[in-house]
């Protein structure tokens, strides 16, 4: 090797000095964009809570005339009343599902865990949104599952990430369409339990499997979008079935369907 | 003789709405914003039913409830109203002597249930 291929000290000197300077630069920024974010957690649930706090307030004003404690309403006064007080209600399950991924987002959710049967979890639920989908004409069936072993979950998150799911089924399907809750089992010793919850919607493109489970994600984000919410209702399924040591994921074929499927381990180590 | 409720709450609309709910409801309210006005209250005279707003200007609601039981003047019971549904907050109320923990907005005809319930 002559001198001439050695690298100039000097040159080399001056590289490592730059390095070193974009590197510090770079750490600035990351941490400068934590902060921020943290701002922004904070400023969510601040928000959340102070919207949280008339709107209780209106409804249950609005309750109140509804029921007759000020006087009897005639029907039509009766209704518009129910009116406020449901789009009320509908607000108020919105501002929860964004405290809860703020909760989430500052890793403050603990997992309460006891062993119970998930068709009975899923069943309550199904009735629970059976109203919801009468209004469009939707049947919400379960397919299996009579035979299951209990499970060892946290019975109340697990309700929950059903509950965004089914919801979020009757929300995209068409009048008339069909929502359904299936189990199967799988690995090695049948020790994996998989819940489907399916739909006959619009389904989802390839393209968009993952963006769907991101905080704030709406694969059609347009003011003018047919279909609102926080956007926050797949992202947090997909939290609390990770946080459960499960996996989530979606099949699904545009115009006819999709399939949303969550594990669940049915033997978990019991520490 | 009416039993007599007292409302613990910061925010002027949600005790306006359960001022008119109570009273129409055949209770005695009063209302206390702030914790220091609740002890005082609540010292004063006897009160059967405490409704407590947990996130106060000057503290915790659950301080008021120990303030009360070292001064003897507990009410025959309490019920916590949260705006957030979180496990370990339903415990420390729990703990701290709390017969319900409800989630704001509690729907008034369950509130009113409970309520009888537990002054019965």
């Amino acid at each position: 090797m002559s001198m001439s291929d050695q690298p100039d000290a000097a040159a080399l000197r001056k590289r490592v000095v730059t390095l070193e300077r974009q590197a510090k630069a770079t750490q600035r920024t990351v941490d400068e964009l934590k902060a921020r974010d943290a701002l922004k957690t904070q400023f969510l649930s601040n928000i959340s809570h102070d919207l949280r706090t008339p709107l209780a307030a209106i409804i249950t004003h609005a309750e109140i005339l509804r029921e007759g404690m000020l006087g009897e309403l005639n029907q039509k006064q009766r209704d518009s009343v129910a009116g406020i007080v449901n789009g009320g209600q509908q607000l108020i399950d919105m501002i929860d599902e964004i405290l809860f991924y703020v909760r989430g987002a500052s890793d403050q959710v603990s997992l309460v865990r006891t062993e119970f049967s998930i068709t009975e979890v899923v069943d309550q639920v199904r009735i629970l949104n059976q109203a919801l989908a009468a209004k469009k004409r939707l049947t919400i069936e379960r397919l299996n599952g009579d035979d299951l072993p209990l499970v060892f979950a946290d019975r109340d998150k697990l309700k929950h990430v059903l509950g965004n799911l089914i919801g979020n089924a009757i929300k995209f399907t068409p009048d008339a369409g069909r929502i359904w809750i299936s189990f199967a089992r799988r690995g090695r010793n049948a020790d994996e339990l998989v819940v489907e919850v399916g739909d006959t919607g619009h389904g989802i493109a390839k393209d968009h499997y993952d963006l769907i489970f991101r905080e704030f994600a709406q694969v059609d984000a347009s003011p003018s979008r047919s279909h609102h919410g926080t956007g926050l209702g797949l992202a947090i399924a997909r939290k609390l079935v990770e946080l459960q040591g499960g996996t989530i994921w979606v099949e699904s074929q545009l115009g006819k369907g999709s399939r949303f499927f969550f594990t669940l381990p049915l033997n978990p180590p019991r520490d | 003789m009416r039993a007599r409720i007292l409302i613990v709450e910061d925010s002027q609309l949600v005790t306006e709405a359960f001022s008119v709910l109570f009273t129409e409801a055949g209770y005695d309210v009063d209302v206390a914003g702030t914790v220091a006005a609740a002890i005082e209250q609540g010292t004063s005279q006897p009160v059967d039913l405490m409704l407590l707003d947990l996130s106060l200007p000057d503290g915790n609601g659950l301080e008021i409830l120990e303030a009360l039981r070292r001064q003897e003047s507990l009410p025959r019971a309490t019920v916590a109203m949260t705006g957030d549904n979180d496990s370990r907050t339903r415990r420390k109320c729990i703990e701290a002597g709390c017969a319900e923990v409800l989630l704001k907005p509690v729907p008034i005809g369950e509130l009113l249930r409970r309520i009888e319930r537990l002054l019965a």
